[in-house]
């Protein structure tokens, strides 16, 4: 085993070791010690993952993609399913980039999740997360990839649902779990369409033939790609599949800033530019990604607007930010892309955790309407949301601002049809400006409330009664709700270390990748694109001075329009939704996707559940089929009492039905 | 090294008569025992086992009747190894639950009970093992005696018109069954010199198209009716309300696989060209299997239904593999019904101790909320979900995996059709979990840990689904040999292909 493979592995093994170690000991493990563990597993992940990256640099460029294999599968009838890992560039990048912030957002928790009751549990649960998140990115073929997507949704599902006895908290994760499943099917089905032709699942056997198993445009690839594309949605939260990530903020906040924000929702951008070989002979296939990122950014950009949750704000926020994200690798922008999920990752864990500290300070209460005036009173925690709010505003010269810009300067340099997308994506900066900084006015400025009076006097508001803020049900105590205390940043030195470095991070992190001065990114990823023609392009100079301008410029302007509305003239926010009231209720109700998913989806596969289980099966399978003379009588008596009673409808339908089946089965066997 | 197969195969039934005339107390003791010995045998053939070989192994052939061609053939190789192995597996941890479980009825003469659960897995293992037509036969009717008493004495409410349904609906089965296999043994043998009903003789003879369609359809009905599948599943309600648990959970791991074992040991190889006729019949059956029994599953309310109807779509996801009519789809199927005895068998060990906490209530509505107090219990049931629904991950998910890869090379509709039962998979699953566990304590809910004793049962079945989740191929290396030369390939490819035909993956131009 050479010393890539073994650090791979190292990285891979230490988070399970550690969850492992957790969940075992859990009834031994005293205060806060679960968390240490947990922690010190990450630690050493992350050592191993900078350890892969030493060990994969020192090999020849030419050789900088290893195949790790453990074991066969499933090795059998033509399918090549083998445990193997592949180490490269663009696998390296993502485990430093998961590694790295998970450890954070693990010492983070240390002190946040403290007094909760569900504590080893959480580090378990973390842990857990982590590990299948890291054998997503590094999996060396399909199944493996698969098996690590699916991972990530459990994992997700068991931490949004973390707080199980709120049944807002166990909704949200079914319904996560649900439409991430919808995702793994798509997987699913797009790898038989390649597998189809290429006869293999490893991904670098793949990528090397497949020019000589595809044409360009192949309809097979196209609709292969489209339905990894439907697995990279679910993931990563793009329309229509992103309903499940609002809700998901049912989770306790420090997951919210590692799974709903900086690692999994960022999935779908890395298997686009995993897959890119498949994508770039796919042009159709990468244009729907394309269109549906951009369309995404500019929705949950008007989203943010209107919501009120702060939680959701951010939320709404992660799901635009991807949109830029899946429009550039969709667009051949890969480094560029990659570059934006790192800076993301630094500045939206941040703002979650600032977030975070400002929920607990509110005893929970996660409502934007009830906070205010909290900047005298948390003045690290305001300094922390005003260096994420710029990065994620796109303010020059933190590091949001570099990665968005060169996403935007390649997407435009492309010409025709990708123009729309340029525009569309300053828009959406725009709207980023207004609602980000919407949020830090809105908490942060105006009067304090009583809470941040409270906090002034150094106190942290308790509530006598624990109740769910979101629906006012009164919780059950006993465990599985959130602890009776609650940590904010001022105080914690745990929280303080992981803030102090992401915003760090979010200062320097854009240096990396300067246009026309910087490249580090594009240097180190390079290995992984080595066939990619896109990869190669540079922006014309021209643009770039433009675009760095214009950036700024937009980036500025949705702030001032934020300090008009909501610091300048207090009211106004009022006025506009009084007079522009039938927009604003559409953008409340989140465009009605929700509404749209139940009717056409959930409604339907309900009411054949209420007709099967109260009308076929009673009447069909019990009275028609059931042996001997006496399931005849009996159906013949039921069927008569069923036309008397208006029964006749549902007989309709079968029959309907019935025929249905025939006509399928002729159709199918034709 | 000889490993009598006969050993194996008649231990439970000669302890199972001892123990009726041994001491009551010593009747479950000597069932255990007998258990374990099976299992021991069991897990000596899956280690002994020759990957490598296609053809059978440890064959015991005897002539048993000469006059009708019936003998006495018993043989192991990849289509039965790892049902053999479930066999045991089930067996030694439902009896082992069986000497604890307390039912209304359970003081009722203990002897009857475990004599009646050996002679279920000798019939069993019979069936799985049967090398000739008649015996499988003979041993296929055997299962349905003990069960109809276990069911039928030990069984809950209503059991006895559960019983009566359950004995109507495969009795029609099995007769049609019966008057095929005679007629198979017979047709066959036209332009032969004598009758038989050994495997190894029916494959090397053949029968007519249009015999073989009604042969065809008449094993089909049997088969379909002992899984059940949709719409032959009018018994499974009733039948399913009033069975002992853990009878349930033989009934629902094990027999419901050796219907399916049926297609592939028999059906496919001596009806090949009906086999290739109803195959899209076939094929949508399976497809109704499991969107029916999904959908069912995600609206009864019923513990045991919710497995019971998932049961339905799990088995429908195995015939689907079996009739893909290629190597992934049986390799896929083989392994799909090891995996889900391996799951659905815990999964009603853990609706018992949940009922047992619920005040004794099977409905849903009653339960929630006692994964605070009993972790270890949650977890352990989260793993079992996990498996249930085929994460990628489980053993399940490779399993069907290759079952729509195979279904996808040949009918791509139904394959993406039938996957939307992954997804309502999760949906079912997921929601007996939360709802058991999560959410608000329910109104009679008195949660505990599950103890020591229930450890011993459950926690090995759950370490048995995590190994094979992590090294699949251990079953699907054993199996693959005998797959591939099991083959019914369709005549025209028949033609084309030169290696084993129709088991490469065609690559497209």
């Amino acid at each position: 085993m050479t010393s890539v493979e073994l650090f791979a592995w190292l990285t891979l093994g230490f988070p399970l070791a550690g969850m492992l170690a957790v969940a075992l000991g859990a009834r031994k493990l005293p205060g806060r010690s679960p968390a240490y563990v947990a922690t010190g597993a990450m630690a050493l992940s992350f050592a191993s993952a900078v350890a892969t990256l030493i060990s994969l640099q020192g090999l020849g460029e030419e050789h900088r993609q290893v195949r790790a294999v453990a074991w066969d599968y499933a090795k059998t009838a033509g399918v090549d399913a083998q445990l193997s890992l592949l180490v490269d560039p663009l696998s390296v990048f993502m485990i430093l980039v998961v590694a790295g912030v998970s450890t954070l957002i693990h010492v983070y928790s240390i002190a946040y999740l403290d007094s909760d009751r569900g504590y080893t549990r959480f580090f378990a649960y973390l842990n857990f997360f982590v590990f299948s998140m890291l054998l997503l990115v590094l999996a060396g073929n399909f199944v493996m990839l698969i098996v690590g997507w699916a991972f990530v949704g459990a994992a997700s599902y068991m931490l949004i649902s973390f707080w199980y006895r709120r049944t807002t908290a166990t909704n949200a994760g079914i319904k996560a779990f649900i439409i991430n499943v919808v995702g793994d099917v798509g997987l699913v089905l797009g790898t038989y369409f390649i597998f189809r032709h290429t006869g293999s699942l490893d991904f670098l056997a793949t990528f090397e033939g497949i020019k000589e198993d595809f044409a360009s445009n192949d309809p097979d690839l196209v609709a292969g790609c489209i339905l990894l594309l439907v697995g990279a949605f679910a993931k990563s939260a793009q329309v229509p599949l992103h309903t499940w990530l609002p809700d998901a903020m049912e989770g306790p906040t420090p997951v919210s800033a590692l799974i709903h924000a900086a690692t999994m929702v960022t999935a779908g951008v890395y298997l686009i530019a995993r897959m890119h070989p498949l994508f770039e002979l796919a042009p159709t296939a990468a244009d729907v990604g394309a269109v549906i990122g951009c369309l995404t950014l500019l929705i949950a950009g008007t989203i943010a607007i209107a919501a009120t949750d702060l939680k959701r704000v951010i939320a709404y926020s992660t799901m635009s930010q991807i949109g830029y994200m899946i429009m550039a690798v969709s667009a051949g922008a890969y480094a560029a892309g990659l570059f934006h999920l790192m800076t993301h990752a630094f500045f939206k864990a941040l703002l979650f955790m600032a977030a975070g500290s400002i929920i607990a300070a509110m005893a929970g209460q996660q409502s934007l309407d009830k906070m205010g005036g909290f900047k005298k009173a948390m003045p690290f925690t305001y300094g922390c949301m005003v260096i994420g709010g710029l990065a994620l505003a796109g303010i020059p010269p933190f590091s949001g601002f570099f990665s968005k810009d060169e996403i935007l300067l390649l997407i435009g340099d492309r010409g025709g049809w990708y123009w729309g997308l340029y525009v569309a994506g300053y828009a959406g900066a725009f709207l980023t400006g207004v609602y980000t900084f919407r949020m830090i006015f809105r908490a942060f400025w105006g009067a304090p409330v009583p809470e941040a009076l409270e906090l002034e006097e150094g106190h942290i508001h308790h509530p006598e009664v624990h109740a769910n803020p979101a629906t006012g049900e009164v919780e059950d105590t006993d465990v599985g709700f959130p602890g009776p205390e609650h940590h904010i940043a001022e105080r914690e030195t745990s929280m303080k270390v992981a803030m102090g470095t992401l915003a760090f991070l979010t200062i320097v992190g854009g240096l990396l990748q300067i246009p026309k001065v910087t490249h580090v990114i594009d240097r180190f990823l390079e290995p992984s694109f080595h066939e990619s023609a896109l990869f190669e392009r540079e922006p014309s100079g021209g643009l770039i001075g433009f675009g760095l301008i214009i950036g700024t410029v937009v980036g500025l302007a949705g702030i001032g329009l934020a300090y008009v509305i909501w610091v300048k003239n207090p009211g106004m926010s009022e006025r506009i939704r009084e007079r522009s009231r039938g927009l604003h209720t559409f953008l409340v109700n989140t465009w009605y996707f929700d509404e749209l998913i139940d009717f056409t989806v959930v409604r339907p596969a309900q009411w054949l559940g209420s007709f099967a289980q109260q009308t076929f099966e009673r009447v069909f399978v019990n009275g028609l089929l059931v042996g001997g003379a006496t399931g005849i009588v009996r159906a013949g008596s039921s069927a008569v009492r069923a036309a008397q009673t208006g029964f006749l409808r549902y007989y309709a339908a079968l029959l309907v039905a019935g025929m249905a089946g025939v006509i399928f089965y002729f159709l199918l066997a034709s | 090294m000889t490993l009598h197969l006969s050993i194996m195969l008649w231990i439970p039934l000669a302890l199972g008569v001892a123990g009726l005339l041994l001491p009551a107390k010593l009747a479950p003791k000597l069932a255990l025992g007998g258990t374990l010995l099976v299992l021991g045998y069991a897990i000596t053939y899956v280690v002994d086992f020759q990957s490598s070989a296609g053809a059978l192994q440890y064959v015991t052939d005897e002539t048993w009747i000469a006059e009708l061609g019936i003998s006495y053939a018993l043989g192991l190789d990849g289509l039965n190894l790892f049902l053999v192995l479930l066999t045991a597996i089930l067996w030694f941890a439902c009896t082992l639950w069986s000497t604890f479980w307390t039912p209304e009825h359970a003081a009722d003469n203990p002897r009857l009970y475990y004599f009646h659960l050996g002679l279920a897995q000798t019939s069993v293992l019979g069936a799985l093992l049967a090398q000739d037509l008649a015996l499988f036969v003979v041993f296929f009717d055997l299962m349905l005696v003990p069960f109809f008493f276990l069911t039928g004495i030990w069984g809950g409410a209503r059991r006895v018109q559960a019983t009566m349904k359950l004995v109507i609906y495969t009795l029609v089965g099995s007769l049609l069954m019966l008057t095929a296999a005679v007629a198979t043994g017979v047709l066959a043998a036209e332009g032969t010199d004598k009758v038989s009903f050994a495997f190894s003789d029916l494959a090397e003879r053949s029968l007519g198209s249009s015999t073989q369609n009604w042969l065809f359809l008449a094993f089909a009905a049997a088969f379909l009716v002992k899984m059940p599948a949709f719409p032959f599943h009018g018994w499974m309600p009733d039948g399913y309300k009033a069975m002992p648990l853990p009878v349930l959970a033989l009934f629902s791991g094990v027999l419901s696989k050796v219907a399916a074992y049926g297609f592939l040991r028999i059906s496919l190889p001596f009806f090949p060209d009906a086999s290739e006729h109803f195959q899209t019949l076939m094929l949508l059956i399976a497809l109704a299997s499991i969107l029916y029994g999904s959908v069912m599953a995600f609206t009864t309310t019923h513990v045991r239904l919710i497995l019971g109807y998932s049961s339905i779509a799990q088995l429908g996801f195995i015939v689907l593999g079996i009739f893909a009519l290629n190597a992934q789809g049986a390799q896929g199927a083989i392994l799909q019904a090891f995996n889900h005895g391996l799951v659905v068998a815990p999964a009603f060990f853990v609706v018992a101790l949940l009922s047992a906490r619920a005040g004794g209530s099977e409905d849903i509505r009653d339960m929630g909320g006692i994964a605070t107090r009993a972790p270890v219990l949650t977890t352990l049931f989260l793993v079992v979900t996990f498996a249930t629904l085929a994460m990628p991950g489980s053993s399940n998910f490779v399993g069907e995996f290759l079952i729509l890869l195979g279904v996808f090379e040949t009918k791509m509709t139904i394959a993406i059709i039938a996957s939307s039962g992954v997804v309502l998979a999760a949906a079912y699953a997921l929601r007996l979990f939360i709802r058991s566990v999560h959410n608000r304590t329910g109104p009679r809910v008195e949660a505990s840990e599950m103890s020591m004793r229930d450890g011993l049962v459950l926690v090995p079945l759950v370490l048995a689904i995590i190994a094979i989740a992590l090294y699949p191929q251990f079953a699907l290396q054993r199996s693959e040999p005998t797959v591939t030369s099991l083959s019914a390939p369709p005549p025209a490819a028949q033609a084309e292909a030169v290696v084993p035909p129709g088991f490469e993956i065609e690559r497209a131009p």
